[in-house]
């Protein structure tokens, strides 16, 4: 059973971010259902929808695979019929999770304290790129922008080249998980208290929060790290050199002299030099040994050679593309991917988390929604509204 | 909000964060080192570049919230110390060691040894690859997470080799991941009266930063390549005067107001040709454009933004709402105007150090300041009496603990 069966979480929002903070609960058998609008769909729905694609508002796979075992409901949240249901699912609710920008909730009556006045225990969180205060809260954004305000852009790169995020807008896969972290925390002490609360959280300031170390070195001694390719601070040999066949790169890195020993006793006679023995005398010719690890590494298979290292005692490991992550044996031990079938796109491998509970399994056993999919089930199911009741706010666009 | 739980966290600094987060929502962190202290977590830089183990930037800076004691558990009597400790625990966190993710258990002190005795601890061990499984022997820090997570290869230009973040992003994306794992199994012990394993694998927590790109992959198998300062076909990191801002030249509607108002921005400042100023936005789609076409519009997009400072640019986007942001350094991060009105930062006094040096004081806000940093991080062995005194154990008894290597 999971651990959250029977919890109630009311999801509106739209993007990667707010959706993926809830699949965690979902995972854990939460019933999460999201609010959603024909006429303004979320847009990871549109993402990749271009004129003359067949596949419409219910087969963008991004928007599929983010948001499994969800429920949706079609509500024109422009009309006062439309509030008004939604008001009444908010009363429903342990939890409800939003991450419009400042002020939408508002417009509906359904900012924090409306929420409270309709379920004085729920847990709220806003999330959203720069919070619910100060200055600048209004600022529309993405990830993109999120990952460059925080500070990962700077950070990552060549040095002589331009700054760029690591793949994938790291504030949309960071903020997340905080989300999700002070929901589970604020429903630990609901417990305890009996009282929700509501929780502000700006994808930035948790993306500041983990480069926590970059503040402080900053404050501290008055510099800033910057991007400086593979290479370490502290160690070399460190980097991501090439193997044979196309693309195809390994990782290596030495953390102390003891694993520099176990990677000499792999490498080639060049690397007993006496002057590589210590930490100083390696990151002295750090140039050097990256050239002769990248002529030894080059003809060689980076699956098998890195097998080779670890049995010797090396941090070591192939540089894998989606199609090595499909079909890595680890990640395939710990069930990483769910095939779960979907109407249009057919069986598409969806994610668990990275974190599995001995005595609460959880998983995943159905494709993210259809644009209201659920309808039926939301408003009869939930609100005990009749099949004729339903019938007329679809013919009004109420729901829709 | 996690006032009255107690943490054990004898993780290495893969965790480190993964207990701060803990102690930031208000429970009891109690930092467990070897004796000596965590040599290698105690890492540099160092406060003024002075190498002590006091000085770690890297610690105070990951370890705030928690207390700190020094205990031995490879030394029996530190064993049977850890015995009494994990009687007032509700929650353990480690690391294993490298090569050996179930480096507890080989003491005899692991989860499984302990579940019996213990049965209400929730035990979380944070490993390169998990605790089980065909690799889980294998070492890993940051960079090879990274790598074998698929995030590296996706990062950085085609005509280089793939590129980390220089700051260990691996712990960043398994610490909260680690800390939603074990309320989760709090919450579930409310049920059943037991903890249960947190079992987390670093490089799991890794395909999260994919947003779902594997899944997306196995649709069309289509081959992929790094793109750099691009994201897909167009580009994302723009070079300004004084560094380098990101700025999405995508269609749809969700940006066509940003793109129509940069134009005009442009047009104001004479800087934007007719053809430019005549542009059908609302037609425009990154995913069909011709390649001619974006070239043209690189071109004068690109020649706008060089020739002003990332301010400059970040003054009049949040003025007219264009979606730009500046590639902040450090202190562009600490200056922020709206994080500065958010008080997201804090500053922590270390008299002894002669030093006081600001940090990010919480995740998310709450109305009663709920999470933020109870307390600085801990010296080596600064609560040995206090957290040993708690058991009952007074000063000779800590003495002789001393005397056999277990605190």
């Amino acid at each position: 059973m999971g651990v959250f069966e029977g919890l109630k979480i009311l999801e509106l929002g739209s993007g990667a971010a707010g959706p993926v903070a809830t699949r965690y609960f979902a995972e854990q058998g939460a019933r999460v259902v999201r609010i959603e609008s024909a006429k303004r769909p979320d847009f990871l729905r549109v993402l990749f929808l271009t004129p003359d694609s067949k596949l419409g508002l219910d087969g963008s796979p991004m928007y599929v695979l983010l948001n499994p075992d969800k429920e949706s409901v079609a509500l024109d949240m422009s009309r006062p019929e439309g509030v008004a249901l939604a008001k009444r699912l908010v009363a429903w609710a342990d939890v409800v999770a939003e991450n419009f920008s400042p002020g939408v909730m508002a417009k509906w009556g359904l900012d924090a304290d409306g929420i409270f006045a309709l379920r004085p225990d729920a847990v709220v969180v806003s999330g959203c790129l720069f919070g619910q205060t100060g200055p600048q809260r209004s600022y529309p954004g993405f990830g993109g922008q999120g990952s460059a305000i925080a500070g990962f852009n700077h950070l990552t790169g060549w040095p002589d080249r331009e700054a760029h995020g690591p793949y994938g807008t790291i504030t949309d896969s960071l903020s997340p998980r905080y989300v999700a972290v002070a929901l589970a925390a604020a429903l630990l002490e609901r417990r305890r208290t009996g009282r929700g609360r509501h929780v502000d959280l700006s994808q930035i300031e948790s993306g500041v929060y983990s480069l926590a170390e970059l503040v402080v070195r900053w404050s501290a001694n008055g510099e800033g790290e910057v991007r400086r390719g593979n290479a370490s601070e502290r160690e070399a040999p460190h980097g991501v050199y090439p193997c044979r066949g196309p693309d195809a790169w390994i990782a290596i890195s030495v953390r102390d002299d003891a694993a520099w020993r176990a990677l000499v006793g792999v490498l080639p006679d060049w690397a007993r030099e006496a002057a590589l023995g210590s930490v100083a005398g390696r990151l002295a010719a750090r140039d050097a040994l990256d050239a002769r690890m990248t002529d030894w590494t080059r003809p060689q298979d980076a699956l098998a050679l890195a097998e080779r290292l670890q049995a010797a005692g090396v941090e070591a490991g192939p540089v894998q593309g989606f199609d090595a992550l499909l079909a890595d044996p680890q990640l395939a031990h710990r069930g990483h991917f769910v095939p779960i079938r979907h109407a249009q796109l057919g069986e598409l491998p969806f994610e668990r988390s990275g974190f599995r509970l001995s005595q609460s399994p959880g998983g995943f056993s159905r494709p993210g929604p259809n644009l209201g999919e659920h309808n039926q089930a939301v408003l009869g199911g939930i609100l005990g509204l009749s099949a004729e009741e339903i019938e007329a706010l679809v013919a009004r666009g109420v729901v829709a | 909000m996690l006032s009255g739980l107690r943490v054990l966290d004898l993780s290495d600094e893969s965790g480190f964060l993964a207990g701060k987060v803990l102690g930031d929502l208000g429970a009891d962190v109690v930092k467990v080192e070897p004796p000596g202290g965590d040599l290698a977590g105690r890492r540099a830089p160092f406060l003024h570049g002075r190498a002590d183990p006091e000085r770690s930037l890297a610690w105070l800076a990951l370890n705030t919230s928690k207390r700190g004691i020094t205990l031995g558990v490879e030394s029996p009597p530190g064993r049977a110390l850890f015995r009494r400790l994990l009687a007032t625990a509700d929650v353990v966190l480690e690391t294993g060691a490298p090569g050996l993710p179930r480096w507890l258990e080989s003491l005899g002190i692991g989860f499984e040894d302990c579940a019996g005795e213990h049965a209400r601890v929730v035990w979380c061990a944070i490993t390169p690859f998990g605790r089980s499984g065909p690799r889980a022997h294998w070492r890993a820090g940051d960079l090879v997470v990274v790598a074998m997570g698929g995030n590296l290869k996706m990062t950085g230009d085609p005509d280089r080799p793939p590129v980390r973040c220089s700051m260990p992003t691996a712990w960043y994306h398994a610490a909260p991941e680690a800390a939603l794992g074990i309320l989760m199994a709090l919450h579930q012990r409310e049920r059943t009266g037991r903890g249960q394993l947190v079992d987390v694998s670093l490089q799991e927590t890794q395909l999260q930063t994919l947003l779902s790109a594997p899944g997306q992959h196995a649709l069309h198998r289509r081959p992929q390549q790094r793109t750099g300062a691009r994201l897909g076909r167009t580009r994302e990191i723009w070079p300004a005067r004084d560094g380098y801002v990101s700025f999405g030249l995508r269609g749809g509607p969700a940006r066509v107001p940003n793109l129509v108002a940069t134009v005009a921005w442009m047009a104001e400042e004479d800087a934007a040709p007719d053809w430019l100023r005549a542009y059908d936005w609302q037609r425009f789609s990154h995913l069909t454009v011709g390649d001619a076409e974006i070239a043209r519009l690189e071109e004068a997009f690109g020649a706008f933004f060089a020739m002003r400072t990332m301010r400059e640019l970040y003054e009049q986007a949040l003025a007219r709402r264009i979606l730009l942001a500046p590639c902040n350094d450090a202190r562009e991060i600490v200056e922020h105007p709206q994080l500065r009105s958010r008080e997201l930062f804090v500053t922590l006094d270390y008299p002894e150090l002669g030093a006081a040096i600001e940090h990010p004081d919480f995740f998310a806000r709450t109305a009663d300041r709920a999470i933020r940093i109870r307390r600085r991080a801990p010296r080596v062995g600064e609560h040995n009496a206090e957290v040993y005194g708690e058991l009952g154990l007074g000063a000779p008894e800590l003495e002789k603990l001393a005397a056999e290597g277990a605190v």
